[in-house]
């Protein structure tokens, strides 16, 4: 089952996160029509609002950006191919670590996003191509 | 989101319902802040009827139960769904977080 969703947010029409009923919606039709475990739509929408508001949000052009969404599953596996003509961000490389393995005091608030769809998601490809983000990655039920 | 909240002497339930997301995290942050009251010592979050967390949401947990710790005082969450289960396994909010299968497990712990 294949799904394409096109996103942009100008800034004057509300905060970017307006998009994420759009991506949800998406998910749930998937997910309905194929059965999907409930942890597969879970990690799949985490995973995609992360990013997507990653792009939306921390991009030059704050919002203007725009974001070709491809959605591909088959048996429970859903590959997620996302592009973007934001400034260039490799999530792979340019975000820093968290240490989850500090205790509750010392955890930092930020940088749990990014960590949860490194950690989420499988098989990640990142490429800067024609002056666009190109992201690829697998999203599995379990890990 | 939708909240509830039941205070039985010195413990606080609060019950959170729906989904938190990057549009409303920082209305779950205020909403939790709000039901607490300084008389409380222990203080259980029921998550059963959350159906979806990401970063955000977790990010208010984890500012919430930092500042019940420095206040001393007993925080639990309770009755994960499978998929908010998975959520806190992934990112080690299990290990820093106290979480109980049952708000009964949640009160004896």
């Amino acid at each position: 089952m294949q799904r394409s969703l096109h996103l942009s947010h100008p800034p004057e029409q509300g905060h970017p996160s307006d998009v994420l009923p759009l991506i949800e919606d998406i998910l749930n039709e998937m997910a309905e029509a194929e059965e999907w475990p409930i942890t597969l739509t879970m990690r799949a929408n985490l995973i995609l609002e992360e990013l997507v508001l990653n792009i939306l949000t921390h991009g030059d052009t704050s919002g203007l950006t725009k974001i070709n969404l491809e959605l591909e599953s088959q048996d429970h596996a859903l590959t997620i191919r996302l592009s973007d003509d934001g400034s260039p961000f490799n999530p792979l490389t340019d975000a820093p670590e968290p240490d989850v393995t500090l205790p509750l005091a010392e955890r930092p608030i930020g940088g749990l996003g990014v960590y949860l769809v490194r950690t989420m998601g499988e098989e990640l490809e990142y490429r800067r191509e024609d002056d666009r983000n190109h992201l690829k990655l697998v999203v599995h039920p379990e890990s | 989101m939708e909240f509830s909240h039941d205070r039985s002497g010195d413990t606080l339930v609060v019950n959170a319902s729906g989904r938190v997301d990057g549009s409303n995290a920082s209305d779950f942050l205020e909403s939790l802040q709000g039901m607490f009251d300084p008389g409380d010592q222990r203080i259980i979050l029921d998550l059963g009827g959350l159906e979806y967390i990401s970063s955000a949401g977790l990010r208010v947990l984890l500012m919430a139960a930092q500042n019940l710790d420095k206040q001393n005082k007993s925080f639990g969450i309770c009755s994960l769904t499978e998929a908010v289960g998975d959520v806190f396994r992934i990112s080690g909010f299990d290990q820093i977080i106290n979480v109980f299968p049952s708000v009964e497990d949640a009160k004896q712990g």
